[in-house]
């Protein structure tokens, strides 16, 4: 399905549509900017709507309507104002001769992933809060409820017909993407490196690239007595994100050398983990997934031969603690299975660096006169989230995305003379 | 005679009880081969410790480690040279995913008598030529998978006297023609020859759907039947349609329920499981299913939901002889079923938790394998 000058398409139409778009484009580009009071005020009444519940029919699961009125919130007109001031504070008008302007980068390309639903529609309300016209290439697994979204705000606001175009080109049409990329001054690829690898051949090198990849969270646990509130909150988190987002918790890292104090605390706090994995509903298919998860990594671990060294499985009900001696950041089994590692502070800059540029989110969990110390040195080492254990995943009004305001990125800053 | 070879000579193929030891033999034998011709076979039992002569009573069969699909799609398995295997079959995975799996000449000649004993059960044997309705794929070279070569394989049940297809291979793609099939289906009437359909059940029920929006109704001929097949994926998301698709086969085609065979089988366990009178999959002599407990992966007793874990001696090209599907199902004892057969039947309820891998902590783990020491 397609979407474009505000009319749904076959996919079978794409040829047509893309031999011009280039020229809609530009006439779109030679007329008025899209002012930004326009697009808050038709997202802000999008929220309202969303709150309504018009998108119930097309999410029958009820925890995922809680995410979209969680999202309806993000919408709103004093959030959507509070993130424009945030990320693009006013500029000075002039500096010296100069006359100073921010402007819209142009025409974006959004390559979305398909592991949070409302993704692809997010990145392109970014593209239109700051004036972009916005292409967006569906991921696979999108069920058609973005270009619903878009449809219901173009009946909010016809304005934005020219400024919204989806595509359901699979990545495999390569002319298909790289007509779609021709046409952007800009691509924004969500993805792992994988999908991040294809776009950076796709773009010709004149086009920005903006590119949000997969990233690994890990939790930082100093001082003798960690406390328990702190470790049960961790707990959760675990449990309840699955360990499947970027900011997830996979590794544990503890301020030692000592592998019995590494053991002791695993012994610790497998309790909580299961403590925390009871209170999961009930649920056949995801205990299901991760059980057969765990027996083909095993299976695999067989295979390859690598069988990791000096590792102790620490099994509990519906969770595990995995207590190990090396301390390499990497993905842990997932589904409330987490790893706990040695790190004593003194290697924790030069460990974390052999995984740079997959840094993101630190859960710190140290006594209070440790906190500033230690928030400093995990900055140091190239983590951009240094949070509470418990709201690891948590998202914040006016918070950075891997270690930028996205908003800038989607923008030009101008010089004039006159 | 190979305890395989005995397996596949019984007549009745639901004589589960007479035949459970000849079963574990074969399963022994097919374990002791797969263990010393797959070298990735044999590193999986030997670092479980499970050795193939502890594979000695039904019990042992719970033992046995399984392998899951997901290691299909991920390793190619082979346990014979490539030039003994002449049938190479993939499942039709849709993200670029799929298992690979080998069929030598020895299988697939008694592969051959388990779909005529099947067939004979289902009284689809017969000498009167027929004529071919099939919803999906047209074969050709290129296409290996395993729902094609089923559905172009079940037009020898009875002599063809003409085979159409709704997914005709055109200019290097398929593409969907209902209209194509229509137009030979009323040819089909008029020549008074019996009507056999065979496809997923989706297209069946678009293609009828169809027709009745357009008020086409046709009598097939005497004789005439309706098989539905695909994989178990298709079988699971139709199944709260299938009385609707049967009383639409009624309406529109004329053919009666008992003239509606299901079938359903999947690559990495080509077992070919037809549906009884009352539409239940009972398990042939050929095949076994554990329902394994979703947390602990021990086999439940019947009545019990959990992972499907499907076990065959047939194959020797690739150790299929115990595998895990993502599927959950129950097994249920023969006698609920009132058609009479005493085999356990098995239930597909759904698919185990995420529906794929939607995760974006696992793509940054896969470059920090390759960086990190």
């Amino acid at each position: 399905m397609i979407l474009a000058n505000g009319m749904i398409y076959g996919s079978e139409e794409q040829g047509k549509l893309l031999a011009d778009l280039e020229n809609r484009i530009n006439a779109t580009r030679s007329g008025a900017p899209l002012p930004a009071e326009t697009v808050i005020s038709a997202l802000d009444r999008m929220a309202e709507k969303m709150e309504q519940g018009c998108f119930d029919e097309l999410i029958p699961e009820p925890e995922l309507r809680e995410a979209v009125g969680f999202a309806a919130g993000m919408l709103h007109k004093d959030a959507l104002l509070h993130r424009m001031q945030t990320e693009l504070p006013a500029l000075p008008a002039e500096i010296g001769r100069l006359q100073v302007r921010r402007v819209p980068l142009g025409t974006i390309l959004h390559i979305a992933a398909g592991n949070v639903d409302a993704l692809p529609a997010f990145s392109v309300i970014e593209g239109l809060l700051t004036g972009n016209i916005n292409l967006l290439k569906l991921p696979q697994a999108d069920k058609g409820l973005t270009v619903r979204f878009f449809q219901e705000l173009l009946a909010i606001e016809p304005v934005l017909t020219d400024y919204i175009y989806v595509f359901d080109t699979p990545s495999s049409d390569l002319s298909g993407m790289q007509q779609l990329a021709a046409c952007s001054d800009g691509i924004v690829v969500w993805g792992g490196d994988a999908a991040v690898s294809a776009v950076r051949q796709l773009a010709s090198p004149g086009c920005k690239l903006i590119e949000w990849g997969h990233r690994l969270g890990f939790a930082y646990v100093a001082g003798n007595l960690a406390q328990t509130d702190a470790l049960e909150a961790l707990a959760a988190h675990i449990v309840t994100t699955r360990q499947l987002l970027c900011s997830s918790c996979q590794v544990i890292y503890l301020d030692t050398e000592d592998r019995a104090e590494v053991r002791a605390f695993g012994e610790r706090f497998l309790p909580l983990l299961e403590a925390a994995a009871a209170k999961l509903p009930p649920d056949i298919g995801a205990d299901a997934e991760r059980s057969l998860r765990r027996y083909t990594a095993k299976l695999e671990r067989l295979l390859s031969g690598k069988v990791p060294q000096d590792r102790t499985v620490l099994q509990g009900e519906g969770c595990s603690v995995t207590v190990c001696t090396d301390n390499a950041l990497e993905l842990s089994e997932m589904f409330g299975n987490v790893l706990v590692k040695p790190l004593p502070q003194a290697q924790l800059l030069p460990v974390l660096r052999q995984s740079k540029g997959y840094l993101q989110t630190a859960g710190l969990i140290c006594p209070p006169e440790q906190r500033g110390a230690l928030t400093e040195l995990l900055i140091r080492a190239g983590v951009n989230r240094i949070m509470l254990p418990g709201e690891m995943s948590g998202t914040f009004p006016g918070e950075a995305h891997d270690g930028e305001f996205p908003l800038q990125r989607y923008t030009r800053i101008i010089n004039i003379l006159t | 005679m190979g305890a395989l070879e005995r397996l596949f000579a019984v007549r009745d193929p639901f004589a589960a009880e007479r035949t459970e030891a000849v079963f574990v033999k074969a399963m022994q034998e097919n374990c002791r081969y797969q263990y010393r011709h797959c070298p990735e076979y044999r590193k999986i039992l030997d670092g479980i410790g499970f050795s193939p002569s502890d594979l000695n009573s039904t019990e042992a069969l719970g033992e046995l480690p399984f392998l899951p699909t997901a290691l299909f799609k991920k390793h190619h398995l082979t346990s014979m040279p490539g030039w003994r295997i002449p049938v190479k079959a993939t499942s039709s995975g849709t993200k670029g995913q799929f298992s690979k799996v080998g069929l030598e000449l020895g299988a697939l000649w008694n592969g051959l008598w388990m779909v005529l004993r099947m067939a004979k059960y289902r009284k689809l044997l017969s000498l009167r030529p027929v004529n071919y309705v099939i919803l999906g794929y047209q074969p050709h070279k290129g296409n290996d998978m395993a729902v094609m070569k089923t559905a172009f394989g079940s037009t020898f049940l009875a002599p063809a006297l003409h085979r159409c297809y709704a997914l005709r291979y055109e200019n290097g793609r398929y593409t969907a023609d209902l209209e194509h099939v229509l137009e030979h289906l009323r040819r089909y009437v008029k020549a008074g020859h019996p009507v056999r359909f065979m496809g997923f059940p989706s297209y069946t029920y678009f293609l009828l759907q169809m027709m009745e929006d357009r008020n086409v109704h046709l009598q097939l001929p005497r004789g005439s039947k309706i098989m539905l097949g695909g994989g178990w994926k298709q079988f699971y998301r139709e199944q709260v349609d299938k009385q609707a698709l049967y009383d639409l086969i009624r309406r529109v085609l004329g053919v009666e329920e008992e003239n509606i065979i299901e079938f359903f089988g999947a690559v990495e366990h080509p077992i070919l499981y037809a549906d009884c009178p009352a539409h239940h999959f009972h398990v042939p002599v050929y095949s076994r299913v554990l329902i394994r407990d979703v947390r602990t992966l021990r086999p439940v007793p019947n009545g019990t939901p959990g992972l499907v874990n499907l076990l065959t001696p047939m194959i020797k090209a690739t150790p299929l002889c115990s595998v895990m599907t993502d599927d959950l199902g129950v097994l249920h004892d023969g006698c609920e079923c009132l058609c009479g057969l005493k085999t356990p039947y098995l239930e597909i309820i759904g698919r185990v938790g995420l529906k794929e891998i939607r995760t974006c902590a696992a793509g940054a783990a896969d470059i920090l394998k390759g960086a990190a020491p």
